[in-house]
């Protein structure tokens, strides 16, 4: 496999290789016929990226794979592959060219870059053999759909410090709402509250099918935001309820990005729906309507609707929050999920318990175990704190991944609680 | 001048006297060759050289030329000693070693001879300073027997080309390779760290290259650490000269042009590795 970028283009890919690195630890360099994807996900696997570059975007683009080798499985230690791209304001001037190739049979990659002066650099970088990195969120069913200019994003997200760990978005037909999210722990007196109000005329598009407030880490969606706006890209955001994840994306003739993020479970929410699932599923029904935005006479409801969320109210209107969050996906019911697979590496740090509890609401759709292809994983979405009464086994938000590490590989792993 | 009447003694007693305008044209091209404590000092008519070595292995040289002193008296053919170099540059830069226009601190170095510490007298801004620098007895530089009939290849690059392979350099590599050949890929540096190995080639019809002199493809391997500190006088340098004897030493020689557009040299010899096995 051999690609070309030049001129420009290497500085958008090494953009793109500066926002990875604001996720994960490594990458995955995946070239397919539609394009060249570089994906990345955090130790926690609470948060994935994805740019895929198409073969438009290169100079030159061929895959000629060798016949015995198959496909590229490249993991890469970003720390290896980012000093190559330092320099990104330096970088447009000093490199024409930068040649990609996959040398599959000795596991290397090189990257080659021609800059003036007749200076040529060759990295042979190691890589590790694994599958494919792949994250399963089908955008396309997410209730809620907003469409904004990555300077106004950027603009919200600038006024939250950079120790801020999680925001809140919390949406309604008349709003939309940022603010900081504070666990129980944070210390309420000497913490600043930030909250920025939008109204849905700042957003290109404004979709709302389900009132949702949806807490996601802040850090990981930075990297994308600032590769969004140095390149003037509006950013898309979908999703659902809260513990559902979030996907930001942008897209433009020559390449597409997405973040996809774990939301946290509202644990006051979640509590009244685990005791009684069927009043739950009424709620869901109820709220996965959804509906475009439009003005709306409720517009005072808004706050009392978040303390008395409660699963009996099957009749609420659609601008109720769907109180529900733990385990309760608009559009798949529990069963489904139970008989989803999973295959953990082993030792893979955990992250904090409601984080990856929050995985577990990571797939809005019924998806079987038919639909994974065997070599596919889910996300660690076992939870320590996972509750005794709540035997839905949790499906995860990513597949795909190394897996020459784990014995299960070959065969589902049902997950522990 | 105030430096003159602090040293009313009179200048007699000292076998060396050394005075700059601008003491910055002295500390810079000290802290090019700063990586270890201990920095022979020799003094000829000539002007001054100054040595630090590292274990056995890397020497470097500064040398200063008389003409870059606005004042340079020497009593005898050669004065030698040796000083702690970290404590001669915490007392060069005594005033903060301010680079504003206009600012700079002025320099009278002497010394009494063997046994006598060296005296510095530092002015700015009619405030001076006095500093005593106890010296220590003189070690015997190594001699690294590089002449330059022995040179097999030799390359003269512009610094900015170096600089910034020197700073992409992988430090997780141990070694750098350094290839000189008349043909392809006439001057390579190469290393092989944890993640890969890397590749910088510069063609010999660059525009960065003013000189290509190379006889016979010579591949030497030197150790990073050794070379590590030689990037401090290439971030200085406007040109640097690289060099290969039959024995593979390495010589690199950089043009350092001070605050006054003068010029002055740091010169670094280092022994190669081992030899490379795979040829």
């Amino acid at each position: 496999m051999r690609c070309i970028i030049e001129g420009n283009g290497v500085k958008v890919f090494g953009k793109a290789l500066h926002a990875l690195s604001r996720i994960g630890e490594d990458i995955w360099l995946d070239p397919m016929k539609r394009g060249f994807a570089v994906r990345s996900v955090n130790t926690a696997h609470s948060a994935y990226a994805c740019f895929l570059f198409s073969p438009l975007f290169f100079q030159h683009y061929s895959l000629e794979l060798q016949t015995d080798c198959g496909a590229v499985k490249c993991r890469l230690a970003l720390k290896s592959v980012l000093p190559l791209f330092r320099c990104l304001a330096t970088i447009e001037r000093s490199v024409d060219r930068c040649e990609i190739s996959f040398n599959v049979s000795e596991n290397r990659v090189m990257f080659q870059f021609y800059c003036r002066h007749g200076i040529t650099k060759t990295h042979n970088l190691g890589y590790q053999e694994c599958e494919a990195l792949q994250a399963v969120f089908p955008t396309h069913l997410c209730p809620n759909v907003l469409k904004a200019q990555a300077k106004l994003l950027g603009g919200i997200v600038m006024h939250f410090p950079v120790s801020q760990q999680e925001i809140t978005l919390s949406i309604s037909p008349q709003r939309a709402n940022f603010k900081n999210y504070c666990d129980e722990e944070c210390d309420h007196v000497n913490s600043v509250h930030t909250e920025i109000s939008l109204h849905p005329n700042e957003f290109d598009y404004y979709q709302v099918g389900v009132d949702s407030d949806i807490t996601f880490c802040l850090k990981e969606l930075r990297g994308l935001l600032s590769f969004a706006d140095s390149h003037a890209l509006p950013v898309s955001v979908h999703f659902g309820a809260s513990g559902k994840p979030v996907s930001f994306s942008v897209e433009d003739m020559l390449l597409e990005a997405s973040v996809v993020l774990a939301t946290l479970v509202d644990p006051d929410l979640t509590e009244p729906c685990q005791a009684d699932p069927t009043a739950r599923h009424c709620t869901m029904r109820s709220g996965g309507e959804g509906h475009l935005a439009a003005p709306s006479q409720n517009e005072g409801r808004l706050e009392a609707n978040v303390a008395n969320a409660a699963p009996q109210q099957s009749g609420v209107s659609t601008h109720e929050r769907v109180p529900s969050s733990q385990s309760s996906p608009v559009f798949s019911p529990a069963f489904h999920m139970r008989r989803l697979m999973e295959l953990r590496e082993a030792g893979r740090p955990r992250d904090e318990p409601r984080v990856t509890q929050d995985l577990g609401q990571a797939l809005p759709t019924p998806i079987t175990p038919a639909t994974y292809k065997i070599r596919s994983l889910l996300f660690g979405a076992v939870s320590c704190e996972q509750r005794g009464d709540c035997d839905v086994e949790l499906p995860s938000l990513v597949c795909g991944s190394d897996t020459e590490d784990d014995g299960g590989e070959g065969e589902g792993v049902k997950m522990q609680h | 001048m105030p430096l003159s009447t602090q040293s009313q003694a009179g200048d007699e007693q000292y076998v060396l006297v050394a005075s700059l305008d601008n003491v910055r044209n002295l500390s810079n091209i000290l802290k090019a060759i700063t990586f270890r404590e201990h920095a022979i000092f020799n003094a000829t008519k000539n002007g001054l050289k100054v040595t630090v070595e590292d274990s056995k292995c890397l020497q470097a040289n500064a040398f200063i030329q008389a003409d870059i002193f606005q004042e340079f008296t020497i009593k005898e053919d050669s004065v030698g000693f040796q000083v702690n170099l970290t404590v001669l540059l915490d007392c060069l830069t005594i005033f903060g070693g301010s680079t504003v226009p206009g600012v700079s601190t002025a320099l009278k170095m002497c010394y009494n001879g063997y046994g006598y510490p060296l005296t510095l007298f530092l002015e700015e801004g009619g405030v001076v300073t006095v500093c005593k620098i106890n010296t220590q007895e003189p070690e015997e530089p190594l001699d690294f027997d590089f002449c330059s009939t022995n040179v097999t290849n030799k390359v003269i690059l512009q610094s900015d080309s170096l600089k910034e392979a020197f700073s992409e350099l992988d430090m997780t590599s141990e070694i750098l390779q350094i290839t000189m050949s008349p043909s392809q890929p006439y001057f390579r540096l190469s290393t092989f760290g944890n993640s890969g190995n890397a590749h910088y080639d510069y063609p010999k019809d660059s525009d960065m290259m003013e000189l290509f002199q190379c006889t016979k493809t010579q591949t030497n391997r030197y150790k990073m650490s050794l070379l590590k500190p030689s990037t401090k006088a290439l971030a200085l340098s406007c040109k640097v000269s690289v060099r290969t004897d039959s024995r593979g030493f390495l010589s690199l020689q950089y043009l350092v042009r001070n605050d006054e557009g003068q010029i002055c040299f740091v010169e670094y010899y280092c022994c190669p590795d081992e030899e490379v096995e795979e040829e």
